[in-house]
Order: structure tokens, then C-alpha cells, then sequence
């Protein structure tokens, strides 16, 4: 074994140290059904590098690292790891070939131990008796030489989610992976998190490891990669090294065109109050606890207030009791003038409040239905799409075509195509288009550009700020630093349920705002204004 | 997530309205239907062939079978030479569309419930509270007091109710304790075969119109001397002097004929076929036209986007499950005020097959109120065609079962097949 690698070693030495490629996925093709997923991709990893795959939703990063997983077979093309032609099947293949992934969502078990979560499905045994001693020594060897931090005995529900992404990557070391892909790895970090996790990464690969970065922020790339490839449209249109391109140029090969970077809006010019909320608490679905403990806060006309912290501090259970998702079990909420902390959905949205919901697939649209049925989600029950209890159905298809053209959503059938046939991107874009159609004046916008594309976002920005300046009021939740900074006019930080500050996106930098995300600066104001 | 959806974004778009007729998702799902009937009726087929081998049948019967299998519907008796004879069977063709009128019915519960999302398992619950209601009221009011269709009319509406009421307590106990209507229904289905038996055991009205027949809640009219039961004709006329007058004074409640008896002769067929088809056109244009359908299937696509869009999905449940439990019951009205059939009152130990049946009809119907119709006018053809089987061969009916439990089997794989369908056409598409 030994002598193999020296001999592997020295033959690699003999080539240029650059064409040292750990993984080549050359030419590779996937089809769909009438779509072309990956059309003639190439995608060369070398040792050692941390190399970025960028790309715009539906560009075919997931299909190409699908190919590499085994879970698609390419029609075309050919995959080498160390130079060798290699045929991956299924996804034990890759992990016989030491590929080893993170996913976006963490695929661990909560109830279980961080040290058994590590071995399960890699435990050694003898006599059928898991080797839990000599395994936890070589957990602690890796933990302790990668700088991975994590408390082996904790349960996996009670840690940090950054910590839970520290046990995934140990979890690929522990099967002694060569190859590291992280999918997305920082949209649930913290600015700080985000910060160790490049440490961490920029450590791997000093230690020999290959990783594959797969991302659309462009200031992540260019801080950690050595190479960047990107994707458009199912096509590769190029590699360029990180040293010698700049975030401008990446996102133009991404998306094709030039794109604004910083939203341009003019100051905001707030009216009268459209939402107040006083002293809200809101129950947790999980936990017996209220997730939203006495949230105070209002927002005017004309204004984009943002709602800014780490997911799972009771933004989502704040919305859903702003929404009427969930019952508050105290404080009040008036839209209006218009006492609305009890009101059935139905009646908040004739009181004039319209809501993107944070999860599109679970709330914001049926994904069985065709696009115009979605379209008219809310409104299918106003005169102007029925008569007597029958739906108009030519009222109903004028008024999809109008918004598929305004707001160019991008479908394989037009207004009869079937919701879940439509790509991330334009499905958000449906549902923003629904919403700001209904011309309300409250609009909740919760996480509106999530795992959205440049250009999209860009585009959806534009809307929000086109909704403040018509004067509506916009309560914005996001967990994207740079959403929170651009867009809005103020800035509330939830943590542990709570508003712990009230920031002014001028004069605020975001290490600030990391350190009241984070819980580790509030302001006293806002404690003493309740009492 | 998204992004697994995002990659297979077309490339290129087609444009709006090319689809064919034979590529619609509609025409394969038809034809799947028709593909699961056919394997199963192959599937028949090979067991009478090889029920025949084995009991040494010989061939001309093993043939006379298979065609029983396929054509039963057709065959009116054997001729002198012993020959199969096969002809339009008027009678036949009428019990088809008697047998057929309680399974659209309860086709229609099931579809309906699980165009909403809920699998309505409760049918069979929901036909007995049908039973009960509309026999208890057709037979304790008199005639001297009500016109026999008034009876009739509020007998129906009355079985109706019931079954609405039967349907709606899964629904509750779904919308508001998030139970299971599959449990909820098990349960209910059971709890009905108990309440029946016992509010017929303590009642005056067993056997009230038919003394000598011991155990059974007779027909609602006694008054027809020749009446047709179970495809043969008997005459009940000598039965009925032991309680003439109660007779007189409660009997006669019977589905108008609206001609169908002329035209299908020797049938048990009455007006109430049409009552079943009409309502599934209803039920048709309820659920594509209508805002009720639209609400109804948003709560089945997607119940958590239903409510964020301001639909009250718990009252949305508890409706569709009384309305799917009304449609069942109803088939239990219309079949038990045709005035010519039977109810064993002692039913604690089973439930009606017909309300089960819903399922299978509903499945090869995939749900369409319309598809239902035909889907119930083949079960019961099959029917026919296993009583046709048991009359004019040594084979016994139960090779029916066979078939339609294939069927039922293959439409649970209906999604695969028309898979293979959509591959085919592609196949086909290539070599063009």
C-alpha cells in the first residue's frame, strides 16, 4: 500500500503538479425528459484545491453532482478519479471511492449521540460488537488535528447548527474521504460561523483533501476557492482562477449579463403606522415554550423593516402569528387600526396584508396544481374570478398570462404547466407575483430570495423596493446578511425570541449586527420600553 | 430541493396546446385503466383454463368460459345443440344497470374523498347508516297518512342525512384531533354494524312486510306479486295474506320505473340509475367548475398552502367527508327503496360489500366522477358474467372475484403503467 503511494506519488510528480486531477468529470451529458440538464459539463478538481462551483438555479450544479454521487447515470461523458476511468452506479460506489458530501440539510439523526451519529454506517465491529473505544479515539485524533470542535456525548439536537455541520464533516473524515463536497454549506451560519467554517475549509485542503465548494455567493468564493467553474443554463461556460477574477466578472459569467450588485433605492419616506404589534407572544410547534416572547414593534407606510437573526429564533413563529398560522397566546396585533390577533387568515388578507411565505412548497403554492389554479390561490373566491360559485375560467387564464409576462415567470406550458415542474426560481417568482399583485397594503416578505439565483434576486429586490415607494409597508425576514443591509430602512434582530435591537442599515456594519444576531450584544433600550 | 426541480428546467419550451390527444396525461391514464382490465381479464382467463385442465373440463367448455368471461353480458342461454347463444340480454343488461347504481354511488364517496386528499374508508359505514335511515323512515310511516312517493322522498333525503352525519365524524375527528379518517372510518363502519343490527332487533319493523322469511327486513313494497331477486324471478304473492293490512297501510314505497322496465324486461332496473348518474355529473362539474371544487382540491393538493391562502381546511374536511358520506348513503337509499330487494338486519359481523367496492371503482376511475359511471357499470358486468358462468358451465361466480381483485391489484400500479405507456409513445416518437 505504502509503496503504491509512493510510486502514485512519483509519477504525478513527473506530470506538471497542476494536471494533478483528483476527480474528472469529462463531457458529461445528462438528459431529462425534453430538458438537457448537463450538456458536454467538464469539471476538473485537483488535489488539494478548494475549487468553486457557481451557478444560477437550474444551471445543473445538483445533476452534476448527482453524476458524481451515482444517483444519475450521464448518457454521455466519463468520470476518472486519479486518472483512472471509473464507473459510479449508486451512491456506495462513490463512497468506495472516498466522495464524501455535506448536504445542505444536515442528514443526521437528532436523537443520537454526535459520536454515534459519526460511525453509524461505518462501524467497526468485532464479534458484532461495535469498537466504540477505538472509534472515539480516532474521532478525537480528527477533531483535534482538523480543528472540528464538537462534544461527542451531546446529543445532536441539543448542539449548534454550526456544530452540526462540524460533525458532518467529520463524519467524511471518519470514512477517510479524499473528496469533500459541500453543497451550500453557509445559508444557515452565522457571519462568525461562516468565518470558522473558511478556516476550517482552507485547513482540509492544506492537509491534502480536494473539496467542492458549491455556492451562488460570490464574496464566499472569492475568499476561500483556488478555482472557480461555472454553469449556465445546463452549459459550462468556463474556469478561472479565484486570484485573477473579481465577484463583477463571476456573476456576469453566471447569469450572462451585467447585474447590480447594490439595490438602488432612495431614501425611505415613512407614513402612517400600517402594522402594529404589541407585546406578542407566539407558542412553539416543538416545544412547550413560547417561541416569541413580547415582540413590540410597528412598521409604516413606505418603509422596508427588516427582521434580521439566525433561523430558529422565532421568525418563522413570529410570522406565522403576524399571518394567523399559528394562534398568538398573547399581545395584539392590529393592521389597520383594525384589531386582526385573532382574525382568521381570510380576514387578515381582506384587512390588507399579503404574505411570501418562507416555505413555497409547504405554504406558498399547491405543486399539483397548474400555474394559473396557484395563481388565484387567495383570490378565487372575489367576483372577479367567479359568478354564482363557478369559476371564470378565462378571467382566471388573462390574469396569469398578465403576470407571467410582467413579471417573467418562466414555465414549459405557460399558465397550464404543473407547478412542480417549474424550476425554484420561477416558482418564487409566481408567488411574489401573486402577492404583489394583490396590491395589500402590508406585505410580509419572508426569506423572498432564498436560494434564488443573482439575477432573480435582483429582480425581486427591484419589486420589494417598487412596492415601499408605492407606499405599502414591508416586513422583511431574511437570514442573508447582504438582503439585510441592502433593503432594508430599519432593522429589528431577533434573538431567542426576542427583539434585541433596532438597527439603522447606515450606520451599522455587519460585524455588528453579527455579534446582536449572535447573542452577544443587545441593546437596553428595548428591554426598558416594555417595562 | 429546489434545485433538483430547477435542473430539469426545459432547455426548450414547447409550445402551448402540442401535446396530441394521445399524449394527454388524461388518454394515458384511460388507457392504463383499460390496460389493468385487460391483464385482469387475461388473468381470468387463464384460470378457467386452468381450473378446466385440472378437473378434466374439456375444451369446448374451457372455450365456453373464456367467452362467458368476456362476453356474459351477451349470453342469453344455450341452444338445442347445446351451443352457447349470444344475443342483446335486456334482463342482463337491466341488473347490470341495477347492480351498477349503489357502486357509483359509493365510487363517487371514494373518489370524491380522495380528490380531497382523504381516503374514504368509511363507505361501507356510511351505506349501512343509509340503509337504516331510509328503511326505519319508509316503513313506520303509513301510507294512509303520506302519498307512497312523498315516503319515498323523505326516506331518500332521510338515508342521505344520515350517512352525512356517519361521514362527518371521521371528518371532525380529523380536522380538529388530527386522527387518521382511515382509523376513524375502520371504527365508525364498525360501530354502524353494531347500531343497525340493534336498532332493527329492538324495532317492530323486522319482517314486518314478509313473516315467513325469518331474519330479514323485506322490501319496501310487497304489493309487486312477480319481483325479480338476485336475476331470477319470484313470485311473493302467496305470502303476503298473514299481514295484509299492515301491508296496505306501509307498503308500495318503490323507485319509479321512468320506462326502464320496458325496455330492459325482466330486470330489476328502476328510475334510480338515473338519479346516481346525474348526481355524478354533479359531482363532476362540482369539483372542475366550480369555487367549492376548486377549495375541495386545494385541501387535497396541499393542505398547509390551502390554509395560507385563507381556506378553512378543517371545515373543508369535515364538509367533504359528510358529502362523501351523504353520496354513499345514498346508494343505500336507492337501493333499498327500488322496492325489490332485501336487507339481512343482522349485520353486526359484516359490512357491505358494496361499500368496499367503492374503492376498486373509484381507483380504475382514478377518481373522475364521470369514469366512475363506466368503472361501475364493469364491475357489476363482471358480476353478471360470474352468475352467467355459475348458470350455463361448471365453473362457479367466484372467477369474477378473480379478476376484479387483479384489477383492483393492478390498479394500485396504474402510476407504473402509465409510465410504460408515456415510454412506448416515446419509443414511437424516436423512430418517426
Amino acid at each position: 500500500m505504502d509503496h503504491e503511494e509512493v510510486v502514485a506519488a512519483g509519477t504525478a510528480q513527473k506530470q506538471a503538479a497542476a494536471d494533478d486531477y483528483v476527480i474528472e468529470m469529462l463531457h458529461i451529458t445528462k438528459e431529462f425528459p425534453g430538458i438537457k440538464a448537463n450538456d458536454d459539463i467538464t469539471l476538473q478538481l485537483r488535489r488539494g484545491e478548494i475549487h468553486a462551483l457557481l451557478g444560477e438555479n437550474g444551471a445543473g450544479k445538483s445533476t452534476l453532482m448527482s453524476v458524481l454521487f451515482g444517483l444519475y447515470q450521464p448518457e454521455q461523458g466519463e468520470i476518472r478519479k486519479d486518472g483512472k476511468t471509473v464507473k459510479i452506479t449508486n451512491p456506495n460506489d462513490a463512497t468506495a471511492l472516498h466522495i464524501g458530501m455535506v448536504h445542505q440539510h444536515f442528514k443526521l439523526i437528532e436523537v443520537f449521540t454526535v459520536m454515534d451519529n459519526i460511525i453509524l454506517g461505518a462501524e467497526d465491529t468485532k464479534l458484532g460488537f461495535v469498537q466504540r473505544k477505538a472509534a472515539r479515539k480516532k474521532v478525537e485524533e480528527l477533531s483535534k488535528r482538523y480543528g472540528l470542535t464538537v462534544d461527542l456525548d451531546a446529543k445532536v439536537e441539543d448542539i449548534t447548527v454550526g456544530m452540526q455541520q462540524r460533525v458532518e464533516i467529520l463524519k467524511m473524515l471518519y470514512r477517510e474521504n479524499e473528496v469533500l463536497i459541500f453543497d451550500e454549506p453557509t445559508a444557515v451560519l452565522t457571519p462568525q460561523e461562516i468565518t470558522e467554517l473558511m478556516q476550517i475549509m482552507k485547513g482540509l485542503a492544506a492537509e491534502g483533501k480536494s473539496i467542492l465548494f458549491i455556492s451562488h455567493k460570490l464574496n464566499e468564493i472569492m475568499e476561500v476557492s483556488d478555482r472557480v467553474s461555472v454553469l449556465r443554463k445546463g452549459r459550462y461556460i468556463g474556469t478561472v482562477n479565484t486570484a485573477e477574477t473579481n465577484a463583477v466578472e463571476l456573476s456576469r459569467m453566471m447569469v450572462g449579463h451585467d447585474v447590480q450588485l447594490v439595490v438602488d433605492k432612495a431614501p425611505a419616506n415613512p407614513g402612517k403606522t400600517v402594522l402594529h404589534v404589541e407585546d406578542l407572544h407566539v407558542p412553539s410547534r416543538l416545544y412547550k415554550h413560547d417561541a416569541v416572547k413580547g415582540v413590540s414593534f410597528d412598521v409604516r407606510e413606505g418603509e422596508i423593516v427588516c427582521i434580521a437573526g439566525i433561523d430558529g429564533n422565532g421568525q418563522t413563529e413570529l410570522v406565522f402569528g403576524l399571518t394567523g398560522l399559528e394562534k398568538p397566546s398573547k399581545g395584539k396585533i392590529e393592521l389597520n387600526g383594525q384589531d386582526i390577533t385573532h382574525a382568521p387568515i381570510s380576514q387578515r388578507s381582506k384587512a390588507g396584508m399579503s404574505h411570501i411565505p418562507e416555505d413555497r412548497h409547504k405554504h406558498g403554492l399547491v405543486l399539483d396544481f397548474t400555474l394559473e389554479q396557484n395563481m388565484v390561490l387567495q383570490s378565487f373566491e372575489q367576483p372577479r374570478f367567479q359568478s354564482m360559485g363557478f369559476i371564470k375560467f378565462d378571467e382566471v387564464r388573462s390574469y396569469t398570462e398578465r403576470l407571467i409576462e410582467e413579471f417573467d415567470i418562466r414555465s414549459g406550458q405557460g399558465p397550464i404547466t404543473i407547478a412542480r415542474s417549474m424550476s425554484g426560481g420561477n416558482q418564487q417568482k409566481a408567488i411574489v407575483a401573486r402577492e404583489i399583485d394583490r396590491d395589500l397594503p402590508l406585505m410580509i416578505a419572508v426569506q423572498p430570495t432564498r436560494g434564488l439565483d443573482v439575477g432573480a434576486i435582483e429582480n425581486i429586490h427591484k419589486q420589494i423596493v417598487a412596492q415601499r415607494d408605492k407606499n405599502k409597508a414591508v416586513l422583511l425576514v431574511s437570514l442573508e446578511l447582504d438582503e439585510v443591509m441592502n433593503l432594508s430602512d430599519r432593522i429589528l434582530v431577533m434573538y431567542e425570541g426576542e427583539i434585541v435591537g433596532e438597527l439603522d442599515p447606515k450606520q451599522t456594519t455587519v460585524e455588528e449586527l453579527g455579534l446582536y444576531m449572535a447573542g452577544a450584544k443587545r441593546q437596553n433600550g428595548t428591554k426598558e420600553g416594555e417595562t | 430541493m429546489s434545485q433538483n426541480v430547477a435542473g430539469k428546467k426545459p432547455v426548450s419550451q414547447p409550445a402551448l396546446g402540442s401535446e396530441s390527444f394521445w399524449h394527454k396525461s388524461g388518454t394515458r391514464s384511460v388507457l392504463a385503466s383499460l390496460v389493468a382490465i385487460i391483464i385482469g381479464m387475461l388473468a381470468g382467463s387463464i384460470i378457467i383454463i386452468a381450473v378446466g385442465i385440472s378437473h378434466g373440463m374439456g375444451g369446448t367448455t374451457i372455450w365456453d368460459g373464456i367467452r362467458l368471461i368476456f362476453g356474459g353480458l351477451f349470453a342469453s342461454g344455450r341452444d338445442a345443440a347445446g351451443n352457447l347463444v349470444f344475443s342483446f340480454n335486456p334482463s342482463s343488461f337491466g341488473n347490470m344497470l341495477f347492480r351498477a347504481m349503489p357502486l357509483i354511488m359509493t365510487g363517487l364517496s371514494v373518489a370524491l374523498g380522495n380528490r380531497a386528499g382523504l381516503f374514504n374508508i368509511g363507505a361501507p359505514g356510511q351505506y349501512l347508516a343509509g340503509t337504516a335511515a331510509s328503511l326505519f323512515v319508509s316503513l313506520s310511516i303509513p301510507n294512509t297518512v303520506l302519498p307512497t312517493w312523498l315516503i319515498w322522498i323523505i326516506a331518500f333525503f332521510a338515508g342521505m342525512l344520515a350517512g352525512a352525519v356517519w361521514g362527518a365524524i371521521p371528518g371532525v375527528l380529523k380536522a380538529f384531533l388530527n386522527i387518521n379518517e382511515v382509523l376513524a372510518c375502520i371504527m365508525t363502519n364498525w360501530i354502524a354494524a353494531n347500531l343497525v343490527t340493534w336498532m332493527f332487533d329492538s324495532s317492530n319493523l323486522k319482517n314486518m312486510l314478509e313473516g315467513t322469511k325469518s331474519g330479514y327486513i323485506y322490501k319496501t313494497s310487497a304489493i309487486l306479486n312477480d319481483v325479480s331477486i338476485g336475476g331470477t324471478i319470484q313470485t311473493v304473492g302467496e305470502t303476503i295474506p298473514e299481514n295484509a293490512e299492515l301491508i296496505a297501510s306501509r307498503g308500495n314505497v318503490a323507485t319509479a320505473k321512468m320506462g326502464l322496465d320496458s325496455i330492459f324486461s325482466g330486470s330489476q332496473v328502476n328510475g334510480g340509475i338515473l338519479v346516481a348518474i346525474l348526481l355524478a355529473v354533479i359531482i363532476y362539474f362540482m369539483l372542475s367548475r366550480t369555487t367549492l371544487g376548486y377549495q375541495i382540491k386545494a385541501c387535497g393538493a396541499n393542505r398547509f398552502a390551502a390554509r395560507y391562502a385563507g381556506i378553512r381546511d378543517k371545515q373543508n374536511i369535515v364538509m367533504t367527508m359528510a358529502m362523501a358520506g351523504a353520496l354513499a348513503a345514498t346508494g343505500a337509499s336507492l337501493y333499498y327503496l327500488s322496492g325489490n330487494t332485501e336487507f339481512f338486519w343482522s349485520t353486526y359481523q359484516s359490512l357491505p360489500a358494496i361499500g368496499f367496492n367503492g374503492i376498486p371503482v373509484a381507483l380504475l376511475a382514478i377518481n373522475n366522477p364521470l369514469g366512475v359511471i363506466f368503472s361501475s357499470m364493469f364491475m357489476s358486468m363482471l358480476q353478471i358474467c360470474g352468475d352467467r358462468l355459475k348458470e350455463l358451465t361448471a365453473y362457479n361466480e367466484f372467477i369474477t372475484d378473480v379478476i376484479i381483485s387483479v384489477i383492483v391489484y393492478l390498479s394500485a400500479f396504474m402510476l407504473v403503467i402509465k409510465t410504460w405507456i408515456t415510454k412506448l409513445q416515446k419509443g414511437k416518437g424516436a423512430k418517426k
